[in-house]
């Protein structure tokens, strides 16, 4: 782990956008995403845990995780190639402060250009581990 | 594996073996303070924007017992009628992985 540090951290990262398996228009961009090292620690249960889980947990689990702090959101432009390949970012909608990036994809000939309005991460924090359970 | 009590603690990276101690106490029963072996630390985990739903794809693994043995102390003050034993997992292998609800209470967030 040397030259690692604690903490929850932006982490760029390229991504490519194809507006069909054809790749007929794509563009390219750079997002963030958030990767880290949280504290988290596992010690014996009180003994109401122990009853409550008919004393199978005997060991409780306090963690926190590398998360977005900052939700955000998918939505596309304009006058894709195949429309039904980006159906399913329009289904996601935004909260209050959405951190997008515009990615605009080069089509042929220079018939168009479609911008992706895409998720990526402004800001990263030590939260709740929403997935880590098993 | 690394025991805490070596090691930095503000800049320690992975999950190890660290003295944590509690009280056992349940009811009808006077309380203990014992100190044993669990685990402390930091893992990776991460989260990235992707283009599918649900859009933000994760990686979350916990510091966790990996190998623990029980141990069984008597607790003192007991009623006639209660129970005096109190039996506790002693951590002997800490690592980072999921968060196993068949043996563990998991808090989601501290």
């Amino acid at each position: 782990h040397d030259g690692l540090v604690p903490g929850c951290h932006l982490f760029p990262f390229n991504v490519t956008i194809r507006s069909d398996r054809r790749s007929t228009c794509k563009g390219s961009h750079v997002l963030h995403a958030c990767v880290g090292y949280c504290e988290s620690s596992a010690f014996p249960s009180r003994y109401s845990v122990l009853v409550a889980s008919n004393f199978t947990h005997n060991i409780t689990s306090a963690s926190r995780c590398c998360t977005i702090s900052k939700d955000a959101k998918v939505r596309k432009g304009r006058g894709a190639e195949d429309p039904s390949y980006l159906e399913a970012s329009v289904m996601f909608c935004s909260s209050s402060l959405p951190p997008q990036v515009k990615v605009r994809l080069d089509c042929p000939r220079g018939r168009h250009h479609d911008e992706i309005e895409i998720l990526t991460a402004r800001a990263c924090r030590c939260d709740m581990c929403r997935k880590s359970r098993y | 594996f690394k025991r805490v009590s070596a090691v930095n603690l503000r800049s320690f990276i992975g999950c190890a073996v660290r003295e944590f101690t509690f009280l056992a106490k349940k009811p009808g029963c006077g309380g203990m303070h014992i100190t044993t072996d669990a685990c402390w630390g930091r893992c990776e985990t991460w989260e990235k924007p992707v283009l599918e739903f649900p859009f933000i794809e994760s990686y979350q693994r916990v510091c966790t017992y990996n190998k623990s043995r029980l141990v069984t102390v008597k607790l003192p003050k007991c009623r006639p009628n209660v129970d005096p034993t109190y039996t506790y997992p002693v951590a002997l292998r800490c690592d980072c992985g999921v968060c196993l609800t068949s043996t563990t209470e998991c808090i989601a967030s501290v």
